[in-house]
């Protein structure tokens, strides 16, 4: 059990293969802009079209009082896009380049590794339309901006931890992708993506940070890009303190797993 | 130095029928629980004690039949698998040719797909830059090398493979039957490149059902019966005791109810007892050069006094490939009868065959030709290694010789309408 710790060599090797992770990513996103422009526009457009129609739903079929509705979706609509694209991916690493992991030797944490970059950087890319719209809202961005990156970082450091945990699940357990599937849906409406934690009844908003990182992501990513001011640092940290616990565990499930990888794939 | 170095290396593979695959059967397992008898474990050890030593520089075989274990010790040498028990070091990279081409993606193209497949052997972009062009040159894909690989054909690809493990050069080179694929042409030069790799000091580990090109490349070989090893040492001697293992075990296999049964038929009343191959030098052997005399020796058993049998011998590549079928009735030799043990002999003078493995047959019938004694279809094997410098295309060389004939030179011409007879191609099997 001790030795499934990841030491500093495991680290180290991880970096001699950082060009591996590279070539990984530019493979999935040339593959999915198949190298044009109109790819980007396309992957930008489901989270447009969906912000579009919450913003229908809830400021003309039942409006929220909240102002512009719009972009407060968008925000959650990124960051959940980000989560599915990772967590749903990263589940079929490892599985989908089976005949690389039977046969060549690397470390393999660099398949659901790259399956979060990739989806990192489309979230990246959707970051300028979400801009675009803030200006149209009258929003101009202020100085707390630099603190963007850092609540970047944590949503990176807690998709990481559940795709390496789940990448490995799925080579003994070859349903966990059709489970996910119904997870998903589920954990959708259990985040903020189109209400606010605060309006949650009773003592649910606080359970509600406590049990769904995701939400604390959110509530972060809002903070800066909606409300435009300055995020309570304590809970900045204590966000990333949670998303960490998650990467620690998750490499710890992936490690135990790994030397049966090769064998069950 | 050596490069590997196994010692007393096992494996085994633990196979848990019962264990449960999905989260449901976990679930369904939980809700009813005791009620399947106790979770079956079935070990399997793929490799038991096997230790070798390869020293740099040098190129190591490894022979034996499928599921011998063959593969699981590749993979465990190339480190993506680990042994149970047992120590392997290995000095330097490693670089598997497990499965030419098994990294690219359809939708990059050649050129993309060599950085990915050489970061995936743990290089960087400075290094795989620096052979870029050789790759390109050696697969003869300049033309194509910015198309993306699903438009290429699966010769284009195979050489690309090739090209990049081989190009990427690392210190050991492990190959899985690289050979058995691409066009005659591009196996010459494959085999080429590896030569040359192993003039350069690389080491190669290469396992092959082609007996001859483990002893043309190996220093040494190593023969796995069942995960343990069975021959270790000079190849020839090595591949030599493997092919007379497997020879007499398809022999011992016709005679029992095996899954060979199928291969061996007839009333009986002659038995074939043993089939020997002999070189000019009467020894037995299954490895012959083009050219080289060959003599199939038929042991006989007759229980009882049986008038003008006939033996006939037939000679055969691949399972579908009739290349000639001599028996004592055509030659014209008329045996008045056998009883009890004796032998026949087919005496070939010069084997006309070139590169490859052949399958030989024999019988005992009647002198009617329609009643078999005892018939063995394709139990026995031999392997023709072509002479340097002869007929290499086609499995047989016809006694022949070539005349220029010039306009000016010539005293003759050759006739309006001429065409030379194209090369030999056997034709289907009679019947």
């Amino acid at each position: 059990m001790l030795s499934a710790i990841p030491g500093p060599g495991r680290l180290a090797e991880l970096y001699r293969y950082r060009e591996l992770i590279y070539n990984l990513v530019a493979r999935d996103l040339k593959v999915r802009y198949k190298n044009s422009v109109v790819g980007v526009f396309w992957s930008l457009l489901n989270p447009l079209v969906m912000s579009a129609i919450f913003t229908f739903v809830f400021t003309v079929l039942m409006p929220s009082g909240l102002p512009h509705y719009a972009l407060f979706v968008l925000i959650g609509l990124l960051a959940w896009n980000w989560t599915v694209g990772a967590v749903v991916g990263g589940a079929q690493s490892i599985v989908a380049h089976g005949h690389l992991v039977k046969k060549v030797y690397f470390p393999v944490e660099v398949l659901p590794i790259s399956t979060v970059l990739s989806n990192l950087v489309n979230f990246l890319l959707a970051l300028i339309p979400l801009f675009g719209l803030m200006l149209l809202s009258g929003i101009v961005p202020g100085p707390q901006l630099v603190l963007l990156p850092l609540a970047v970082l944590t949503q990176l450091v807690f998709l990481l931890g559940l795709a390496l945990a789940l990448s490995a699940l799925n080579v003994p357990f070859r349903d966990t992708a059709a489970v996910l599937d119904v997870l998903m849906l589920g954990w959708f409406f259990l985040t903020p993506v189109f209400y606010r934690v605060e309006d949650l009844a009773g003592g649910w908003s606080r359970l509600m940070y406590i049990v769904n990182p995701l939400a604390s992501i959110i509530a972060n990513y809002r903070v800066l890009l909606y409300y435009n001011s300055w995020p309570d640092p304590l809970f900045m940290l204590r966000t990333l303190t949670q998303a960490l616990v998650v990467l620690a565990a998750g490499y710890l499930v992936f490690s135990l797993l790994r030397d049966r990888l090769p064998e069950e794939v | 130095m050596d490069a590997v170095v196994c010692q007393g290396v096992s494996k085994r593979f633990i196979l848990r029928p019962d264990r449960p695959r999905s989260f449901q059967e976990l679930l369904i397992g939980l809700l009813h629980p005791r009620r399947s008898a106790p979770a079956r474990r079935l070990e399997f050890w793929a490799l038991r004690d096997v230790s070798f030593a390869v020293p740099a520089g040098t190129t190591f075989g490894i022979v034996g039949e499928n599921g011998s274990g063959k593969s699981t010790l590749l993979r465990i040498i190339a480190r993506v698998l680990k042994p149970t028990s047992g120590h392997v070091r290995v000095r330097g990279r490693v670089a598997a040719l497990l499965e030419l081409g098994a990294g690219f993606h359809p939708e990059l193209t050649g050129r993309e797909n060599i950085y990915l497949y050489g970061s995936l052997l743990g290089l960087g972009r400075r290094e795989i830059n620096r052979h870029l062009e050789s790759i390109v040159g050696f697969a003869e894909l300049a033309d194509f090398i910015d198309t993306p690989v699903k438009h290429y054909s699966s010769g284009m690809l195979v050489r690309l493979g090739f090209a990049v493990a081989v190009h990427l050069s690392p210190d050991i080179l492990i190959t899985d039957e690289i050979l058995a694929v691409g066009d005659e042409a591009f196996q010459h030069k494959c085999l080429e490149k590896i030569y040359e790799f192993a003039r350069a000091g690389g080491t190669i580990i290469l396992v092959s059902h082609d007996l001859n090109l483990v002893r043309q490349l190996c220093d040494r070989a190593l023969w796995l019966d069942r995960g343990r090893v069975r021959a270790l040492g000079d190849p020839v001697a090595v591949t030599r005791a493997y092919l007379d293992w497997a020879n007499e075990k398809a022999f011992l296999r016709s005679e029992g109810s095996g899954a060979a049964r199928h291969r061996r038929w007839g009333s009986f009343e002659v038995e074939v007892t043993r089939v020997e191959l002999l070189d000019g030098a009467g020894n037995p052997t299954w490895f012959f050069a083009t050219g080289d005399p060959l003599t199939i020796r038929i042991h006989y058993r007759a229980h009882r006094r049986i008038e003008r049998p006939v033996f006939g011998v037939g000679l055969h590549q691949g399972e579908s490939v009739h290349i000639t079928g001599p028996n004592t009735k055509f030659a014209g030799l008329e045996i008045d009868f056998v009883e009890g043990e004796g032998a026949v002999e087919y005496r070939v003078r010069e084997l006309n065959l070139t590169r490859g493995v052949y399958l030989v047959s024999v019988a005992v019938s009647d002198h009617s030709l329609t009643h078999l004694y005892d018939y063995h279809d394709r139990l026995y094997r031999f392997e023709v290694r072509p002479r340097p410098g002869r007929e290499a295309f086609g499995p047989v060389y016809l006694p022949a010789e070539w005349r220029h004939l010039n306009g000016a030179a010539g005293p003759t011409r050759p006739r309006p309408g001429y065409t030379p007879a194209p090369p030999p191609s056997p034709g289907p099997p009679p019947g």
